[in-house]
């Protein structure tokens, strides 16, 4: 059994390499752009691209080299990019692409319904089965390979897209997946100066601010990579702080990882207290002051 | 101008209840767009009315979809007419065969459709598929994580947002893209709108009599809610006395 890697980071390369090596016999990398990671697959394809050609354009390429290897398993890492390239190259191989595997049991890939409402199983009913994972199912297991790289020209695309111009963005906000203690805020902080006491509370804690998704798409008052739940980021912190949050669904799913959840809302029936170790009902005015000074 | 934008109908997510067994219940769920596919429409309506375009609204979507609360929802919010699959078949279809189902609304379009708008993805799935798959069976360009369009000498000009890069791109047309919520804010439509959204044109037919195949391409085993890591839940509270200290106590505890 051949596996087919497409990857664009080098450490999404890498667990996706060592994660195909857990399900096939065979690994074969295909990186675009970048010169792929060595040792990790049994060969690695290199598409390099002409100046100025967008990324998505190298999917023929790609699509080419899928028929010639003929592999019965791809992974995908999960980015937009590859949300194209892969998807092209499942409507090729007349399959779905079954997307954001969290984990394997057998043949069925395990993945999110409504954003952690639920786990799906599923699939995929033809003989190519093609998945996407950001790979962090398979940051234990080892990846082992040759160096073997081989060049594939690239071949320009029959009705390309065409890149104008591009910038750079800044990233804005902490890395909030490394931080061991996060605290997140919530709608219960009704005005954008509110936010200075749980940064305070963060600096205290030596932790990192985060927040539900009306405080990032809605308020705009912290960046989008701030905000915890589906379609969000999913973390799994030592400490989680939910703060002013109610406790829905779709902001918990982000947080399940974390070792202790701990919340403060002035709603003493707020859904968040039944997902936390310690809860605390109070002003978030009131008390976040106090608990800074406390634990400072 | 022919624009269509794709519209996925799923349960409410706040009315699906979890029985004993772990199993969803959304029986009792109303029906509505699936959230950023109203971003999408949007921005569809925006471009539409910057083009003088006429914009009809396309789903494959379950077989209570059709219900006339979710398809003035739909058509209030700028659409002229909608064209829906309403069929149990789409509640959990891969994203090929969802595709394949729009690709078919797509050519009832009459005069043809020049630009297909998609959402990111849709709240049950989220997995960003459909568009990609949908211009495959079109046999035409995508592109996704679209935060601003126009039209420019014939040709789409769309920003494209990644977390390191913004990127201009030129998309020939016709083609599919898949725009991000952050795209356009869903308008909030008024008495007007929501009234003139009955009178407007919608077509709403099953799987077989809109001569769709609904053989998937992925199988579905189980759909469970998972168990919820078992919290310690103390939970204490400033109006009783020596609540905050033992509180702030637990906490210095675990943040140690």
């Amino acid at each position: 059994m051949k596996a087919f890697v497409i990857a664009e980071a080098a450490e999404a390369q890498k667990d996706l390499c060592a994660g195909a090596r857990t399900l096939a016999d065979e690994v074969v990398l295909v990186s675009i752009g970048d010169a792929p990671q060595t040792g990790v697959a049994d060969k690695a394809y290199h598409i390099a691209l002409p100046e100025g050609e967008l990324y998505e354009n190298a999917t023929d390429t790609v699509i080419a080299l899928f028929d010639e290897v003929a592999p019965e398993i791809v992974l995908v890492e999960t980015t937009p990019r590859l949300k194209i390239v892969g998807g092209r190259l499942a409507a090729h191989a007349d399959t779905s692409v079954i997307n954001d595997v969290a984990a394997f049991d057998g043949d069925a890939a395990e993945s999110l319904y409504f954003g952690g409402l639920a786990t799906m199983k599923r699939r995929p009913a033809g003989s190519v089965r093609i998945y996407s994972t950001n790979g962090s199912m398979f940051s234990e297991a080892e990846a082992s390979g040759t160096d073997a790289v081989e060049e594939r020209e690239f071949v320009p695309a029959s009705n390309p897209l065409k890149l104008r111009g591009k910038r750079e963005v800044v990233q804005e906000g902490a890395d909030i997946g490394r931080a061991p203690i996060v605290v997140g805020a919530g709608r219960g902080f009704a005005k954008e100066e509110d936010l200075d006491l749980a940064r305070s509370l963060a600096a205290a804690v030596r932790g990192e601010i985060a927040c539900s998704r009306p405080i990032a798409e809605n308020e705009k008052w912290l960046p989008k990579s701030l905000y915890i739940g589906v379609s969000g980021r999913v973390i799994s912190p030592k400490v989680y702080f939910a703060v002013g949050i109610s406790g829905q669904m779709q902001h918990m799913v982000g947080v399940t990882g974390a070792d202790t959840i701990i919340a403060i809302n002035k709603d003493a029936n707020a859904p968040v207290f039944k997902q936390a170790d310690y809860g605390l009902v109070a002003d978030l005015q009131e008390v976040l002051p106090v608990l800074t000074e406390k634990l400072a | 101008m022919n624009i269509a934008v794709a519209v996925k109908v799923v349960p409410d997510d706040q009315d699906i209840t979890v029985a004993p067994d772990r199993s969803l219940d959304s029986s009792k769920a109303h029906q509505i767009a699936s959230e950023y596919d109203l971003n999408a429409i949007e921005a569809a309506a925006q471009l539409a009315e910057a083009e003088g375009a006429r914009l009809v609204a396309i789903s494959a979507s379950n077989a209570k979809a059709g219900d006339m609360k979710v398809r003035k929802s739909i058509l209030s919010r700028g659409p002229e007419e909608l064209l829906m699959i309403a069929d149990d078949a789409y509640a959990f279809a891969d994203s090929r065969t969802t595709a394949k189902a729009l690709a078919k609304l797509v050519g009832d379009v009459e005069g043809g459709v020049d630009l297909v708008v998609c959402g990111d993805g849709s709240a049950d799935m989220y997995a960003g598929q459909v568009n990609v798959q949908l211009a495959s069976v079109l046999g035409v360009p995508c592109i996704n994580s679209v935060t601003a369009m126009r039209m420019e000498n014939g040709a789409l000009v769309v920003e494209r947002t990644l977390d390191d890069v913004v990127e201009e791109i030129e998309v020939a047309l016709p083609a599919v893209v898949g725009v991000s919520p952050d795209i356009a804010l869903p308008r909030i439509a008024g008495m007007r709108e929501i009234l003139a959204a009955g009178k407007k044109p919608a077509t709403v037919n099953d799987a077989a009599a809109a001569g769709v195949d609904t053989n998937g391409t992925v199988e579905i085993d189980s759909v469970v809610a998972p168990e919820l890591a078992d919290r310690k839940r103390e939970i204490f509270d400033t109006k009783n006395d020596g609540d905050l200290d033992a509180f702030i106590d637990a906490v210095a505890g675990v943040i140690r």
